[in-house]
């Protein structure tokens, strides 16, 4: 059924876990110095798609699926062995006709072509020849099993949330619909919309553009990803913080004993949901009883809100001249500032709360603040490093293969080395 | 060193050059795993063939290729066709008993191959085999079935938000256990929120003998109810074994402007009377009304249509809802579903062959051999292949023979222990939140992608 999740080719093949997202970057790891990089190609590839979009003039909606595509492919090949920037242009062409806004196959060359033959970038190998991105379009959807239909969190979203100017954002949310007819959300229960102050809605959808800057589009289903990016909004969009923090005494703390609580027995959580949802006082604007009608695991949405969190730590050290809009880490760093911290100090207890939390198999994510510092964390990272590092991997890649007796040990303990020390 | 230059010089000219021997080397060839029976038809999309899997069972597949870009007389990349990416994109989603199911799809050596389930028969070689060779009106029972089975695919993709835009006989199709099974979603497209109006993607929908009255107006949104048309068009060509409105098309103008379409209007306008304001309010706003009011007036005759033809008056009042002019007054599908013409005897039955005499049944699907061996388009092995098709043929037609008897008798099993009312058949769509997620246990129970 196209528009219902559960029945989706997106659920049923698409939603993977972290061992299968570290096996697909088992040969990339015997080429990169540090596995870190890796970690910035997933936001410097995003970015890419991000700004071609913006010239091709594509939707958000279109861009988010175009990142998907590529994120599915490289859960099958690795960067040291492909063209990532001939895989982008493909997934962008495929998109925006899986999308049903399709793109003359001559322009799309003739602007990415261009596009990329500039800096950072300086790619000056990308082909004229139009059969050449048809064919790579070929093998793409092949690889992508011919799954094409992408749900993303914009619906969900909006499906949370009382909307009156935004039809705009409404027709960016997408076609694969969560039954909104029916007036159903396609995990549960819980019905009612939240009504946020201006700027907060925007913010949210600003942080699902964030989330496509890792791979949290392929390891969580998108309405996770949505609730997640409301509930760091709450806590990071001060007239809303302010709103909820006036309106039940301390609707925040509630919100944090809650996570706290459910993250002690995260097995009994629904149940312990409707009984909160069942006492807990319903003023019009009960977030608390609010989140815990949606019946979704609360620990779960605090380990991803963990992982966005270590996201945006991550892409502090990584600077670009002229960064893509739309994202919200503007947001976390006016945060930073404030509070002394990357994270506000709410969500900072919310952390500790996760980490110490036990019996929550997807814990923290393996890039939090230790890597970092492992790895001497202040370094940054631009594109023309990453654009270097790229080309060592694949000529390496390359000439390893066209001298398959000797092969690269030198490679290949390093990645051991990485391996061990990262446990 | 001589092996880094090697290395630079593929990167700067074919850097997929590895990953394309990679992929070409694991992938499984059509006639690996099919062979390959006869050609069954072709279209502007490309041509279909009869197949049968190589598996130990043998099951019978319709093989849809893609036709090829072409640039001269080579081959060649151009890119995937829109429609080739819808009908592909939707198929994979959806699942259901009266929709043709895709088995998968095969891109091998600069073709799409579309692996369906084979349909025996269709709609259209119904009517035919009604009134050419039996020259008898398709008995009721049978045409409720048809007609049942139909609206019960149609509400499933429907409930999916997705239009099928191009709904005709040639396009319905009946398995050889007597399924209805609606094909070809080539035209077919998600309306859930699109980012461009629909209208904006493709100027005409819907063969013209078949296209609702708002589209014939010129109408730039239009919904589901365009099926629901169609449909009401099928009934009445099963009933009366031809077109109901049978139109000449105006034919799009050099700079690709959407005609006129004057003479279909006036084929329904016929049987239908010229709509008026108050059935059809919105009438006014259409772009042709200006052409529209300018044809002759004609009165609604449906119900003298109908005596002969229908003989019923539930499945008159049907008709009639379907035919409703304004859309939103058009029954929906779900609508038509539940209408009393289906709860009055004789009712449908779970196969639509089930009353259906022996020597009624309509033929099986032809085939024809000279197209075969060309389909991959290699000359090296034909001769081959030929002769080994041959004998393959034989068996298999001996095979596809079985397989219809026993499906037949299981099917009629079937139905003794199961009365064919309404209610004991099929539910209709599947509601929206099955499966009964439990979100605390997401993390844990979290499927594994298959990553080949």
């Amino acid at each position: 059924m196209a528009t219902d999740f559960w029945a989706s080719s997106h659920y049923k093949r698409w939603i993977i876990d972290r061992a299968t997202l570290r096996q697909a970057r088992t040969d990339d790891l015997q080429y990169v110095e540090d596995p870190e990089y890796l970690e910035f190609f997933s936001i410097f590839f995003a970015n890419v798609i991000a700004k071609l979009g913006k010239k091709l003039n594509l939707r958000q909606r279109v861009i988010a699926s175009a990142t998907v595509f590529f994120r599915r492919f490289y859960l099958k090949n690795s960067y040291c062995e492909t063209d990532p920037f001939i895989v982008i242009a493909a997934c962008c062409y495929v998109a925006a006709k899986a999308e049903e806004s399709p793109i003359h196959i001559k322009n799309m060359v003739a602007e990415t072509r261009l596009f990329f033959s500039q800096p950072p970038y300086s790619v000056k190998s990308f082909p004229s020849d139009n059969s050449k991105l048809a064919e790579m379009e070929f093998y793409l959807v092949d690889d992508l099993e011919c799954d094409l239909t992408i749900f993303h969190p914009y619906r969900t979203l909006l499906s949370l949330c009382k909307t009156e100017s935004s039809s705009d954002l409404q027709a960016e949310a997408g076609e694969v619909a969560a039954g909104i007819d029916d007036g159903l959300r396609y995990w549960g229960s819980g019905d009612g919309q939240l009504e946020l102050p201006d700027g907060a809605l925007q913010l949210a959808w600003s942080i699902i553009n964030d989330t496509y800057r890792s791979n949290l589009c392929v390891v969580y289903p998108p309405h996770l990803l949505a609730i997640t990016a409301l509930y760091l909004t709450l806590v990071l969009h001060s007239p809303t913080r302010e709103m909820l923090q006036s309106h039940s005494s301390s609707a925040a703390q509630q919100v944090q004993s809650q996570l706290t609580e459910h993250q002690t027995s995260p097995r009994r959580s629904s149940r312990q949901a409707s009984h909160a949802s069942n006492t807990g006082k319903k003023s019009a604007q009960d977030f608390i009883g609010f989140f815990a009608d949606l019946n979704v695991s609360m620990p779960l949405i605090a380990t991803i809100a963990q992982e966005i969190i270590s996201l945006y730590t991550l892409w502090d050290r990584y600077k670009e001249d002229c960064p893509p809009d739309n994202t919200a880490r503007t947001s976390f760093q006016g945060q930073a500032t404030q509070a002394g911290s990357p994270f506000s100090s709410t969500t900072h207890a919310s952390r500790s709360g996760s980490l110490s939390g036990a019996g929550t198999p997807v814990t923290v994510a393996p890039e939090v603040p230790g890597d970092t510092q492992r790895y001497g964390g202040t370094g940054v990272v631009t594109p023309v490093i990453l654009m270097q590092i790229l080309a060592r991997m694949r000529e390496n890649r390359l000439s390893d293969l066209s001298h398959p007796a000797s092969g690269r040990p030198v490679a290949v303990n390093k990645m051991l080395e990485r391996t061990q020390a990262a446990g | 060193m001589h092996g880094e230059e090697w290395s630079h010089t593929i990167l700067q000219t074919d850097p997929m050059r590895l990953y394309r021997a990679k992929r070409d080397q694991a992938r499984r060839t059509v006639t690996s795993k099919y062979i390959i029976l006869g050609f069954i038809s072709s279209g502007t999309y490309g041509r279909v063939y009869k197949a049968q899997s190589v598996e130990p069972e043998g099951q019978i597949y319709a093989i849809k290729k893609f036709k090829p870009d072409k640039e001269g007389d080579v081959v060649t990349y151009t890119g995937i066709s829109q429609s080739a990416i819808r009908e592909i994109a939707l198929n994979k989603e959806i699942v259901h008993e009266n929709i043709v199911a895709l088995k998968e799809v095969i891109l091998e050596d600069k073709s799409i191959y579309m692996v369906f389930e084979f349909a025996e028969h269709d709609f259209l070689q119904v009517i035919h085999h009604h009134s050419q060779t039996l020259r008898i009106q398709i008995p009721s029972q049978f045409l409720k079935s048809l007609i049942y089975q139909l609206l019960n695919g149609l509400v499933y993709l429907h409930s999916t938000h997705i239009l099928h835009r191009d709904l005709k006989p040639a396009n319905i199709l009946i398995t050889a256990s007597g399924v209805v099974k609606i094909g070809d979603l080539g035209l077919a497209r998600l309306v859930h929120q699109p980012l461009q109006p629909l209208f904006a993607g493709d100027k005409v929908v819907v063969t013209i003998w078949y296209r609702a009255p708002e589209l014939l107006m010129g109408a730039k949104h239009y919904n589901k109810a365009v099926d629901c048309w169609a449909v009401g068009c099928v009934i009445a060509e099963l009933a009366s074994l031809r077109p109901i409105f049978k139109g000449e098309e105006a034919k799009l103008d050099s700079k690709k402007n959407v005609p006129f379409q004057r003479d279909q209007l006036l084929k329904i306008f016929e049987v239908l009377g010229t709509p008026e304001e108050k059935d059809w309010p919105g009438v006014r706003d259409m772009p042709e009304y200006q052409n529209m009011k300018r044809l002759d007036p004609y009165q609604n005759r449906l119900s003298e249509w109908c005596q002969s033809r229908i003989r019923s008056q539930q499945g008159y009042e049907l008709l009639r809802q379907l035919f409703a002019y304004d859309p939103d007054k058009r029954l929906t599908a779900k609508e038509a579903l539940m209408h009393k013409w289906f709860q009055e005897d004789p009712r449908p039955t779970w196969n639509v062959f089930h009353y259906v005499a022996a020597n009624q049944l309509p033929p099986q699907r032809r085939i024809t051999q000279d197209e075969a061996p060309s389909m991959m388009g290699v000359p090296a092995h034909t001769a081959q292949t030929q002769a080994q098709t041959q004998t393959q043929i034989a068996q298999a037609h001996a095979h596809a023979q079985a397989q219809h008897l026993s499906q037949q008798s299981q099917a009629n099993l079937s139905q003794q222990s199961k009365p064919g009312s309404a209610a004991s058949f099929g539910s209709g769509s599947v509601g929206p939140g099955q499966g009964g997620y439990s979100g605390s246990q997401g993390s844990q129970t979290r499927k594994k992608a298959r990553i080949s």
